[in-house]
């Protein structure tokens, strides 16, 4: 089970994270302990007032579910390069999974560095925090 | 409207001691279960001084590496601000108990026409060093704000 017993190829889909359904309360939990203080993400009123249907993830919760999937696969103190973009809004109710698709593989001073394209998505497939990550593959 | 020559602004910066139970919250937050980040011990036999931070924890103190004076100097569209992209480079994790030393600037600055009018793009960036002076990690955030025109601010 260990990382390092892993061999990589470009290509490879790694195993995916399913982190469940996305609620109200982990929402707030997520601002309250981020310390995000924008009210979209907490006052169900002020975000119908400006025309969403309910409040919304913060997209730094969905980026710290990548970075929980990609430090479960190459282990903690292996990720070196972390690159996201927020895509759509992540919605309570939504089931959300991290896929990680290996996208290069480099060998630098004896390093071997694996980058993997990654992203959250809902239960339908739609794409939500999207990006690439480059950690270091321990032998 | 932002103006470009704000590009390599520099901020005051901060120091902040990373508190272990802050780090636990975190990590309890974003539903981690990893042993590193709660228990001391587990961190000390895997040769941590103390329990380990998760990757996205610098976010939680990110406000602290820009100044407010700065940042409104922008002239960011505020209702409109929306965080569009985040970027981490890892030296090594966050370590609790640790301080570490941060220092913000504008890195870019750039426009885009959206569909609903021009787009600015600000990417702002902070960097973290260690009480020895070593680099921790860099973070770039990017800040997209939809540009009030001129119209719409005459009949403010």
């Amino acid at each position: 089970m260990s990382a390092s017993s892993v061999r990589y190829s470009v290509g490879d889909e790694l195993d995916p994270l399913v982190i469940g359904e996305i609620t109200k309360e982990l929402i707030a939990e997520y601002s309250r302990v981020s310390h995000d203080p924008n009210p979209m993400h907490t006052d169900e009123e002020l975000a119908r007032s400006a025309g969403h249907p309910t409040v919304f993830a913060q997209g730094m919760l969905g980026m710290a579910f990548l970075a929980r999937h990609l430090t479960d696969l190459a282990g903690v103190g292996n990720l070196r390069r972390f690159k996201v973009r927020f895509q759509t809004m992540t919605w309570p109710g939504e089931t959300i999974t991290c896929r990680a698709k290996v996208a290069n593989l480099q060998e630098t001073d004896g390093r071997s560095l694996v980058t993997c394209d990654i992203h959250t998505e809902n239960q339908d497939g739609e794409p939500k925090v999207v990006g690439t990550a480059t950690f270091e593959a321990v032998q | 409207m932002a103006d470009k020559a704000m590009i390599g602004r520099e901020a005051e910066g901060a120091t902040i001691s990373i508190d272990a139970e802050s780090v636990r919250d975190f990590a309890r937050g974003i539903g981690e279960t990893n042993p590193l980040y709660f228990d001391e011990e587990a961190a000390r036999a895997a040769g941590y001084d103390n329990v380990v931070a998760p990757p996205t924890y610098p976010i939680a103190f990110m406000a602290e590496s820009m100044n407010a004076d700065l940042f409104f100097e922008l002239n960011l569209n505020m209702p409109s601000l929306v965080h569009g992209g985040q970027e981490f480079e890892y030296y090594r994790p966050v370590v609790a108990g640790e301080k570490l030393t941060l220092k913000g600037r504008i890195a870019d600055i750039w426009e885009k026409q959206g569909r609903s009018g021009v787009l600015d793009f600000v990417v702002m960036e902070a960097t973290a060093h260690d009480e020895g002076g070593d680099p921790v990690y860099t973070s770039r955030i990017t800040l997209i704000s939809r540009r009030v025109d001129e119209e719409e601010e005459e009949e403010e």
